[in-house]
């Protein structure tokens, strides 16, 4: 009687139990596949209905810190709440995609309420975005005009119930329940307590700040757009900061890219666009600013390229000023790349 | 013996054609079972559409020359009587016995001086003013972004109502059901917070005014995103839409937008007493649309600033020409 050869029959049994494994193992991913499909991206829904989700908690490791910034003559009002990028909407709403957009990475919420009068109670915010750059960015965009500055800090204030600072990677907000003296002095010494516990090289800084003239500076105006700077999808990482000059305020811009080519084409593609929506190309009375000034809806926009910066004017009343602006922050730049090149 | 003469090509034919006969067999079995589980029209809802609800339509008839007042005053209690009053008084809104239901913006856990929240004072007049027409029952409720308890409670909210002898309705997962806007493109079997709502008789909406970074304000129709429930996030993307939906959605019987001091900046949720501006000016509507028509302009915003009013208004929720309304525009001291 004839039989398969013992060996040939042994691979045929091998190779089949493994297609039939293969299938099995497709058959489990499609099935686990199928069981959780988030169908309201269609349109239609067999999940139940969700309440807001309860937040991630914190790690050991950052549970100590924040605790421990409970101050003297509070208890702890609140759970240590938790938010990720995922979920960020469920606390601070439409202001998410703000924070997503400028490297949020997690935000603590703390709330401590005094011991002796339930009314006063603080809630602390610590948003941790990544990096310096983006804390102040956030930081910048929101500041309050009239603000009191925050003593021995870069860049904080205070207003009348709340206080808001950078301390390294982290944008922090201390939200007071009421206008209270009181409640801000001891919002400040959770602030001081906040320098101490969470780690900061303090040699961090800015640099693109130091680039701007400090002379006619007006002080906190200083802001940072990650992208978009005026509505231009190019403008990255722009720094823009008011000047008093004789008597009027003028927006400057200034924004540093990879090279001098990069910059000159950065430069003409903002005017390209600025021409797009409705600018009209005017005289310069500098001769040097000429083909880079523009009538914008009746207020001057001046744009130029030095070194590997482009920089200039935004929406100023009066281009007399203007220029004169644009002339101090050129000069600037200029000062700046030379002393780069002769490095 | 060698393997030819112990295998003859007769057998090995007989062998080969056992199994491509069983291997037949399977396949069409296979088949088969394909066909017989086929779904050709693709998933259905998970909910049947006898299982989807409607909100009550809460509008009460229309009297022209009173669809809107102005009030302009520093006092909440003062202005808002003075509105109602204005539009035919609280006995035009709420009949005897009548179940209403209040919805204010309680969407966060902040304390009332912020303004990113109805003002408590506010929703305890409201609470005060139902109960002298007659209502048999009032009850306050939201669905907020954080948690709930925290929100009515650190708000005050939820003090002021039961001072006032109202009744706070937190949301639970069985007080959700799904529905479906008729003529709605993101409203399509969506949870909606919808119990409260079915038992009441009336519905009076009462929100802030307030900068939105993302939908540029948020106001009375805004107010209504607390009825949605699920990933209501998702509908950030096309935020226009979703709040003219919204407006389509609900028909309330009146709304209050307290203007009496603004949050012009940092919206929604402010944070610093400095991002609010005081406008003392109370606004009663019975069109929504109208209201923040009105509304908007306290926030230094044109109608065509905020894109969902024209689209609610091309959806027939309402109107944004308020002169032709003719409003009620007088004065509290």
């Amino acid at each position: 009687m004839g039989s398969v050869p013992g060996r040939a029959k042994h691979l045929e049994s091998a190779v089949s139990f493994c297609l039939l494994a293969v299938l099995f193992i497709i058959g489990i991913v499609i099935f686990i596949k199928q069981s959780d499909y988030d169908m309201s991206r269609l349109g239609v829904s067999s999940t139940p209905i969700e309440l807001p989700s309860q937040p991630p908690t914190l790690t050991r490791e950052e549970k100590p810190a924040l605790n421990s910034l409970k101050p003297q003559g509070f208890d702890a009002l609140s759970e240590t709440e938790v938010y990720e990028p995922e979920n960020l909407y469920e606390k601070i709403n439409g202001k998410a995609p703000l924070y997503i957009d400028s490297g949020f990475v997690k935000l603590f919420t703390q709330r401590f309420i005094s011991e002796s009068d339930e009314d006063l109670w603080m809630e602390l915010f610590v948003f941790d975005m990544a990096d310096i750059g983006n804390a102040f960015s956030i930081y910048s965009l929101q500041k309050r005009p009239d603000s009191e500055d925050l003593a021995d800090m870069q860049f904080g204030y205070k207003t009348s119930n709340s206080l808001y600072f950078v301390h390294g990677k982290y944008y922090i907000e201390l939200l007071g329940s009421s206008e209270s003296a009181e409640l801000l002095y001891t919002m400040e010494q959770v602030a001081d307590k906040i320098i101490d516990i969470f780690p900061f090289d303090k040699n961090t800084k800015i640099d693109e700040l130091a680039l701007l003239p400090q002379e006619n500076l007006v002080p906190g105006s200083t802001k940072l757009y990650l992208a978009n700077a005026f509505g231009f999808e190019g403008l990255s990482d722009t720094f823009t900061a008011q000047y008093k000059i004789d008597g009027e305020t003028i927006m400057a811009f200034l924004s540093e890219q990879a090279g001098i080519t990069e910059a000159k084409t950065m430069a003409e593609n903002y005017r390209k666009f600025l021409i797009e929506n409705g600018a009209i190309p005017k005289k310069a009375i500098d001769q040097s600013l000429e083909g880079k000034t523009f009538d914008f809806y009746g207020t001057t926009e001046i744009v130029f390229s030095v070194g590997p910066f482009v920089a200039g004017i935004h929406e100023a009343e009066n281009q007399q000023t203007a220029e004169k602006a644009a002339r101090l922050l050129a000069n600037k730049f200029r000062m700046f790349t030379e002393a780069v090149s002769d490095e | 013996m060698s393997n030819k003469e112990n295998n003859p090509p007769r057998r090995s034919r007989r062998r080969f054609l056992a199994r491509a006969g069983k291997a037949t067999v399977a396949i069409a079995g296979c088949g088969i079972a394909s066909y017989l589980l086929y779904d050709p029209t693709g998933p259905r809802p998970g909910v049947d559409a006898e299982d989807l609800v409607t909100l009550p339509d809460f509008s009460v008839p229309l009297k022209p020359g009173q669809t809107m007042c102005v009030v302009q005053g520093p006092d909440r209690t003062k202005t808002v009587n003075k509105a109602i009053e204005m539009l035919g008084g609280i006995e035009r809104f709420v009949n005897s016995g009548d179940t209403v239901a209040i919805k204010p913006n309680v969407a966060f856990a902040t304390p009332a001086m912020l303004g990113a929240t109805a003002n408590p004072q506010l929703v305890a007049e409201i609470v005060r003013l139902c109960y002298k027409g007659g209502a048999k029952k009032v009850i306050v409720t939201d669905n907020p972004i954080n948690d709930p308890a925290s929100c009515f409670t650190l708000s005050g909210v939820g003090k002021a109502t039961s001072q006032a002898g109202g009744k706070v309705v937190l949301p639970k997962t069985h007080l959700f059901k799904h529905t479906t806007l008729i003529d709605g493109r993101l409203i399509k079997n969506w949870p909606i917070f919808y119990e409260p709502f079915e038992k009441a008789d009336k519905l009076i909406g009462i929100s802030p005014i307030k900068h939105h970074h993302r939908a540029g304000a948020s106001m009375s129709m805004k107010n209504w995103y607390g009825l949605l429930g699920g990933r209501r996030n998702v509908f950030h993307q096309d935020i226009n839409t979703i709040i003219a939906e919204l407006a389509m959605m609900v028909k309330p019987t009146l709304v209050i937008l307290d203007g009496t001091e603004v949050m012009v900046t940092n919206g929604p949720t402010g944070g610093s007493v400095s991002d609010l501006k005081r406008a003392n000016t109370m606004i009663a509507s019975t069109d929504c649309v109208a209201a923040d028509s009105y509304g908007c302009g306290l926030l230094n915003l044109k109608i065509s600033d905020l894109p969902y009013l024209a689209q609610a208004e091309k959806a027939g929720a309402g109107a944004t020409d308020v002169k032709s309304l003719n409003p009620i525009v007088t004065t509290v001291t």
